[in-house]
């Protein structure tokens, strides 16, 4: 049972695994809060109006908490290409290599300067400048996205090169850059930070506004979020429908994975999409299904009867396909009753606010509202975690998909070096996991501070201002104010 | 075709060079503040110590990120069979960068500040030792078959060389995290870096006689290199121009000069490096594996010139930007907020 303690492969993936998933915690919340700052800051410019000023304060606390944890759980991740990867690094590092380059030259190390004009410089540099340091970083930071991705979705589809004694050559930088899974990849994982980030805003917010505390001021961000997440949150349900549907196309023996389809369903026939299954990888069956009848015909063309084949997992060896079946089935479904569940939330929401019951008088009334909001927030991440489970656990036995297989891909390491780094990690991650819990509901308790100076205001207005100024009612509740 | 095999190799080792160099630079005094925070008598004092940093070191610290996603792309070879053998001093110096990273964000919220100060000193130190220990496993060889695969042991690092070379280096750490906090700070704090900075000075030199005599004396690879004509004159002239940087840098500091010591301290660790990048090049695994044989394919590496190399002065405008805006003496002891 304990077997796998001295398995050197076993020991890296899950090293891979255990950095990855905890990793990700930390950045796909600040991607997609980075573009959130940008818009409060652009509101404060454009209107003055020092609630968004106070808003660009308050949550670039939560975004600095996260951003520094998400650094420095970042960097075992490269490092571990060459550690416990190094056979996979040689053989494709002539096109890996370079993309895990450009993330570093073209993304991170832009992020990384202007983020200390954003944090600190608010007394240093104009608001312009300000400003556009904080675009700098979002765009940074999504740039990120941009070529993990761009690297990820290769190794998913590798093209634009051919395999030559054990090294990827490539033949056309662009036509790899360009790999079939990378637009759609690329621009489910954006989404997905965007919704993460927008819900856990959302729930944060949700919690101020059912506490009674900051109620008016807090309704800002809830309907921001609110706006956003009504354009994000159906749009994602449709990319992820396009990122299944390459899938489908690309990786068969994943899709049979994901739907823990044993045998094949020939052309011309209908098929079911099940629900609840009990996987059972021995038989090779399914133990138990609960199904939605003719169901995957409808997901996958949207008609009754297939016209293509859906193949089953038989139809590959063994050793050919993906493992973990029950896992790969049950994380897909995870995350897309995570995706419906959201975009219902955001669906409900609006018509709560079409009917008026989000104005600032009556928005804490909304309790279940409010506190489904709560619940949401969580969310998004799990469904992430689930998705990159999906993506990474279905390329199996697989690097890169077709071409190099995870068996040949990991370092000669003696076991026990790889159980102790691992070791290492899961203490230290769980530690980093729950202190960013604590000091990040520390930052939430505290609530944001209205007494920070406002750039610019002693500069741009005179002390005796002879002309009648615009009348700007503080909506702040009676505590704030003081 | 021929030349070009010859010239993309070396236009990426320098590359390399140059961010490394950088890192080493940058970094550097960040890890050596981190060192000397341990030594701090208040918290206030540490706070203005990790003030002095909040803003950069990030961006300093990715200078190595980007020396490895470059080595990655343009040595692939190189970087599987160097980070496979060094697979301890690496995760020292990742656990290192882990906890001195988190201590940022933490130590600013903590009530109870203990944990996260050794957090901050301590990760400094231990990511100083990995990278000393690293260097000095790479200096001493790396056991390799005629693939260039790592066929070594787990411990080959850990030698008497490298531990020299690991305490050396962390010694030119806290040299060039003093001199930096001389520049940086004023009154008391700069009168204890005064005296840390020529501390420092003098341990820095005693290792650095002590690895210039045993490079040679253990490795014949350097032995090799070293004694032939015309090099010998070259790298006669290294520890030559080391001692000089040296005595300048002890006389700026007895004249309590603010930015000079920092420059002094620079250009100590340009010639060392110089020095280092001579004994090893062309091999990036000294006497096993070359440049050449290392390097990816020759239209990788004009992919990545493109796009990276042609970044580079982008890279080195904005982080100069940065400190321009955070110019002058560090003052208080908030760095979160």
């Amino acid at each position: 049972m304990m077997e796998f303690l001295s398995d050197t492969v076993v020991l890296s993936r899950i090293q891979f695994a255990v950095t990855a998933i905890f990793h990700m915690l930390w950045p796909v919340l600040t991607t997609g809060m980075a573009i959130y700052l940008v818009i409060v800051e652009g509101l404060w410019l454009k209107t003055r109006n020092p609630d968004y000023y106070y808003h660009a304060r308050f949550w670039s606390k939560l975004y600095i908490l996260n951003f520094g944890i998400g650094v420095s759980t970042g960097i075992p991740m490269g490092f571990q290409f060459g550690t416990n990867w190094a056979p996979f690094s040689e053989a494709v590092g002539n096109f890996f290599g370079s993309i895990i380059g450009f993330e570093a030259s073209w993304a991170f190390m832009l992020e990384a300067a202007f983020l200390g004009i954003m944090v600190f410089g608010w007394e240093r540099v104009n608001p312009a400048i300000h400003y556009m340091s904080t675009i700098l970083v979002a765009f940074g930071a999504n740039l990120s996205t941009f070529w993990i991705l761009t690297a990820n979705s290769w190794m998913q589809t590798p093209a634009g090169g051919e395999m030559i004694d054990g090294k990827f050559v490539v033949y056309d930088y662009f036509k790899a850059i360009l790999n079939p899974f990378m637009a759609v990849s690329i621009s489910h994982m954006f989404l997905a930070t965007l919704e993460t980030s927008l819900f856990v805003i959302g729930g944060i917010t949700a919690w101020y506004i059912l506490n009674k505390r900051h109620e008016a001021f807090f309704s800002i961000a809830f309907r921001i979020v609110l706006i956003a997440a009504i354009a994000i949150a159906p749009l994602q349900i449709y990319v992820g429908h396009l990122s299944a549907e390459q899938v489908y196309h690309r990786q068969p023996a994943k899709l049979a994975a994901m739907e823990a389809q044993w045998n094949t369903i020939p052309a011309g026939q209908s098929a079911n999409w099940s629900i609840v299954a009990l996987p059972n990888e021995k038989a090779q069956k399914n133990d138990l299904e609960i199904v939605i009848p003719n169901g995957l015909g409808y997901i996958l063309e949207l008609k009754k009867n297939l016209s293509a084949p859906v193949l089953g997992l038989k139809e590959w060896k063994y050793e050919d396909r993906p493992h973990l079946v029950g896992l790969i089935y049950y994380s897909f479904r995870v995350m897309v009753a995570i995706g419906f569940f959201l975009a219902g939330l955001m669906l409900i929401t609006t018509l709560q606010w079409i009917r008026g019951k989000l104005s600032a008088e009556n928005i804490t009334q909304q309790r279940w509202l409010m506190r489904a909001w709560i619940f949401a927030a969580p969310l998004g991440y799990i469904a992430v975690e689930s998705g990159w489970i999906v993506r990474c656990v279905g390329r199996q036995p697989w690097t890169v998909y077709g071409l190099v297989r995870t068996a040949d891909s990991a370092s000669h390491l003696p076991a026990s070096n790889v159980l102790t780094s691992l070791t290492g990690f899961v203490v230290v991650y769980s530690l980093l996991f729950f202190t960013t819990l604590y000091f990040g509901s520390r930052i939430i308790r505290r609530g944001p501070r209205f007494d920070l100076p406002i750039p610019g205001s002693v500069q741009t207005e005179p002390v005796l201002d002879t002309t009648p100024g615009k009348f700007i009612p503080d909506e702040r509740p009676a505590e704030a104010q003081q | 075709m021929q030349t070009l095999t010859y010239f993309l190799p070396q236009v990426w080792f320098g590359i390399l060079a140059l961010f490394l160099f950088l890192y080493v630079m940058l970094d550097g005094f960040d890890l050596g503040v981190g060192i000397l925070s341990l030594t701090s008598s208040t918290e206030e004092r540490r706070s203005i110590l990790m003030t002095s940093l909040s803003n950069i070191w990030d961006a300093n610290e990715t200078w190595l990120i980007l020396m490895g996603g470059g080595l990655f792309g343009a040595f692939p070879l190189a970087y599987g069979t160097i980070l496979n053998a060094l697979y301890i001093p690496i995760f020292l110096m990742i656990f290192g960068f882990i906890f001195r990273g988190v201590a940022f964000e933490f130590r600013e919220q903590a009530k109870r500040k203990l944990f996260w100060n050794l957090a901050f000193g301590g990760g400094s130190f231990l990511a100083a030792l990995g990278q000393g220990f690293a260097l000095g496993g790479v200096l001493a060889g790396i056991k390799v078959d005629d693939a260039g695969h790592f066929i070594g042991t787990t411990w080959d690092w850990l030698n008497f060389p490298s531990i020299v070379v690991a305490l050396t280096l962390i010694q030119g750490y806290v040299l060039i995290g003093s001199t930096y906090l001389i520049w940086k700070t004023s009154g008391e704090l700069q009168a204890t870096h005064y005296k840390t900075a020529k501390l420092a000075a003098v341990t820095t030199l005693i290792g650095a006689i002590l690895i210039t005599i045993s490079t040679p004396v253990f490795y014949q690879y350097a032995r090799n290199r070293l004694f032939h004509q015309p090099q010998v004159y070259i790298f006669a002239l290294i520890p030559l121009l080391g001692i000089l940087l040296i005595w300048l840098l002890l006389r700026s500091l007895d004249r309590k000069q603010e930015r000079a010591p920092f420059v002094w301290t620079i250009l100590i660790f340009l010639l060392t490096f110089i020095g280092l990048a001579l004994v090893v090049f062309p091999f990036i695994i000294p006497t096993q594996i070359t440049i050449y044989e290392a390097a990816a394919d020759p239209s990788a590496l004009v992919f990545m010139l493109i796009f990276i190399g042609g970044l580079i002065p982008v890279m080195l405008f904005y982080n100069i930007y940065q400190y321009a805006v955070f110019r002058g003496k560090v003052t208080g002891g908030k760095y979160g907020e």
